[in-house]
């Protein structure tokens, strides 16, 4: 784990484990909650929503843009319902041949609701040249934040 | 480098800071400038081992040499660690509307269907 940088989120939803875990495979429901903008205030054109979920079966999900179809396309690495679900997330082709976005979603029950994991890693590419013990990365940035912060 | 077109400058920075030796290097640049054999005698490392580091520092554009006369200067500069620090924030953001837009379609579908609601409702708890 030391080894890679992740952007993590958790989410406690009042929702059971197995909803929601399914709403990231049916496309009905992957074409809604992508169109939400993230960004920009206006919902997302979605074009293209095509999901084979099967372990090492791959999904393409596609917005129109203006400057062009913004595709995010992966592979399916863990489906584990209504627990894990693990695929890779790309968004270029120089990604996809990196082989290194990862994403791993956890559902765990949580009284009524589910508590909801999402690790985005970035790894694999970079691995042969990173030491195994990679301490402090994210100390270094936040260091070096405060330094820029400090500095005139 | 034949592999230069396929690394993003975000790899660039990654690859960079992901070694004890060139966080030290940046640590000390962080401090104030200082001159490439400056740098090399504050590590147990051959001169040619710490050029290297501070190679793969001045790639991601994390150091910036500066040739005055003989010394060859080298100076942070910390943009593309904002660039990494960025990338995971906006990762963060992106997953975290996707993540709560999920639970509004939910939230949504039950309250289409009042029925279902009605008979998921949870008991009201008893305090002990």
């Amino acid at each position: 784990m030391s080894d890679i940088i992740e952007a993590k989120v958790t989410h406690r939803s009042r929702h059971a484990a197995a909803r929601l875990f399914d709403a990231w495979l049916d496309p009905a429901h992957v074409r809604v909650w992508m169109a939400i903008p993230f960004e920009t205030g206006m919902k997302l054109d979605m074009r293209r929503v095509e999901i084979d979920p099967r372990v090492g079966g791959r999904f393409t999900f596609s917005d129109q843009r203006e400057g062009g179809e913004a595709v995010h396309w992966g592979e399916y690495r863990i489906i584990d319902r209504p627990r894990t679900l693990a695929f890779t997330w790309w968004t270029s082709a120089e990604e996809e041949q990196l082989n290194k976005s990862l994403v791993t979603l956890t559902f765990e029950p949580d009284g009524d609701g589910t508590l909801v994991t999402l690790t985005h890693q970035m790894d694999a590419r970079w691995a042969d040249y990173v030491p195994r013990v990679m301490q402090s990365w994210g100390g270094m940035l936040a260091h070096v934040a405060q330094m820029l912060g400090a500095a005139p | 480098m034949r592999s230069e077109a396929a690394n993003t400058p975000l790899d660039h920075t990654l690859i960079a800071i992901a070694d004890p030796t060139r966080r030290a290097i940046l640590r000390r640049l962080c401090a104030g400038e200082a001159r490439v054999t400056d740098i090399a005698a504050a590590f147990p490392l051959s001169l040619n081992a710490v050029s290297k580091h501070i190679k793969l520092l001045e790639r991601a554009r994390l150091v910036e040499r500066d040739i005055r006369g003989r010394d060859h200067v080298l100076r942070f500069r910390g943009a593309p660690l904002d660039e990494a620090q960025a990338w995971i924030e906006r990762q963060q953001a992106f997953w975290r509307t996707r993540l709560q837009a999920i639970d509004d379609l939910l939230d949504e579908e039950d309250r289409a269907v009042p029925a279902i609601k009605k008979a998921k409702r949870p008991r009201k708890r008893t305090k002990p």
